[in-house]
């Protein structure tokens, strides 16, 4: 029998692989306009979703080494920023992965439920 | 803010050289983006140590910018480097025992065990050491197999071998030989030798006695090595290679003891096999011994053929399974 301790370190895990799965679409889709790393962070945290600035900033990074975001400094300010913005291949991805989304939230909506996509019962297999 | 600064230079030291001192400067900046949004303009110690606290280690904040991870030779080019790994291994041991047998039968150069072994121990980390150079370099310019895309039929997939199981047995009786063969050699080596007929008086033969170091350590290699499979139940590369390292051994040894058997049977005016069997009618005088020590030669000459035969078949094997599937183990049946 699994302790509650184990558990909740499963959980915490488990939790935490699936909320990086969702870290690029949630990124993408705040970069419409370009904002700095730190402005981005209190963004998706205003809307719900907490992200470590450890996790974001490679995460940034990797996006913009993929094509999928640009950047440029901003030395205005009273210190240096990079500025991120979501690139023509990556808002052509972002539509992409919104509609895969939705078709996943759909599907899994429908698993944790007892439903099916295609009207069968699941529960009487 | 020194406190920030040393944070920032010491995760630059682990970060990559490229774009390093960017990826310094924004982290600077947004270090005290978060600073000024917690504290306002005069942050506290405890609250500078909190925030980076929560940025985490400089060395794992540095690795999250590798997103493939760090590594002397990646995942994409180990499956290569494995597979070449195994046949540079299984090419030295192979040109040494080569070497070591031309040296012999042909150039009839005496056998020096000691210089063979320093020269495997040598030309093996040597060898492997400057493919791991090759590969360090290939890792460093991120040079990557081309495997994606390639035609690849599940019919093709090579039968399981039942052969990699470990003959239990096998096992088991080599166990029990080794440990006889090292209780007569630890505790009655003066009674290493043969009689004639039962009661007769023992001939005790020098030659033995004089590697029981070699042919002791020999044995304890093979019953370490056979246990260890009787463990695993299965052959695998280690091990099939360690079995090839067992049999390399056993010929050095094996030759030293043909070697040793010929200079003390040349030195009692025997040198061949039929001087000797021309001295059996005289039996009285101590000829006996020299008959005992020609057979002895003749017993270790056979088991050097056999177990030389049976070495170069499974260094064949070794490098016919690496070239065929890869670095499998499962591909090669065990001796």
């Amino acid at each position: 029998m699994m302790k509650e301790k184990e558990l909740q370190e499963l959980n915490a895990k488990l939790t935490q692989e699936l909320r990086r799965g969702i870290l690029v679409l949630a990124t993408l889709s705040q970069l419409k306009e370009a904002k700095y790393g730190y402005a981005l962070i209190n963004n998706l945290a205003e809307r719900g979703l907490d992200i470590e600035q450890g996790t974001l900033y490679p995460l940034l990074r990797r996006l913009e080494s993929q094509g999928l975001l640009q950047s440029e400094w901003n030395v205005e300010g009273s210190r240096p920023r990079r500025y991120y913005e979501i690139s023509p291949a990556g808002s052509s991805l972002l539509e992409l992965l919104k509609a895969e989304w939705r078709d996943l939230t759909t599907v899994l909506d429908g698993l944790l439920d007892g439903t099916s996509m295609r009207g069968e019962n699941n529960e009487s297999d | 803010m020194s406190l920030i600064d040393r944070y920032v230079y010491e995760v630059g030291r682990h970060l990559p050289r490229k774009n390093r001192s960017d990826i310094q400067v924004e982290l600077r900046s947004s270090l005290i983006d978060a600073l000024e949004d917690r504290a306002g303009q005069e942050p506290t110690e405890a609250e500078v140590v909190e925030l980076l606290k929560e940025f985490g280690p400089p060395k794992t904040v540095a690795a999250s910018y590798y997103p493939e991870g760090q590594y002397l030779i990646g995942p994409p080019l180990y499956p290569l480097f494995r597979l070449l790994a195994g046949i540079v291994l299984a090419a030295v041991l192979g040109a040494q025992l080569l070497a070591l047998g031309v040296g012999y039968f042909i150039a009839q150069e005496p056998i020096a065990p000691l210089e063979a072994m320093v020269g495997l121990l040598n030309s093996i980390p040597a060898a492997l050491g400057m493919l791991v150079i090759v590969f360090v370099i290939l890792q460093w310019f991120e040079v990557r197999p081309e495997t994606e895309g390639e035609p690849w039929d599940p019919v093709s997939l090579p039968e399981i071998s039942e052969s990699a199981t470990v003959n239990r047995g096998e096992r088991i009786f080599g166990i029990t030989m080794g440990i006889i063969l090292l209780v007569v050699l630890s505790f009655f080596p003066e009674s290493i030798g043969f009689v004639t007929t039962f009661g007769s008086e023992l001939f005790t033969n020098p030659v033995i006695a004089q590697y029981i170091g070699l042919i002791t350590f020999s044995l304890l290699f093979g019953i370490g090595l056979d246990v260890y499979l009787l463990w695993q139940g299965r052959w695998g590369t280690f091990t099939r290679i360690a079995k090839i390292a067992a049999n390399l051994l056993s010929i050095t040894i094996l030759f030293l003891l043909v070697h040793g058997h010929s200079a003390w049977l040349a030195e009692h005016g025997a040198s061949g096999f039929f001087t000797a069997l021309e001295q059996l009618p005289d039996s009285t005088n101590g000829d006996w011994q020299v008959i005992g020590m020609a057979a002895f030669r003749m017993a270790f000459g056979v088991a050097l053929i056999i177990t030389s035969l049976e070495t170069v078949v499974m260094i064949f094997r070794l490098v016919r399974a690496n070239l065929k599937s890869g670095f499998s183990p499962e591909t090669m049946p065990p001796s």
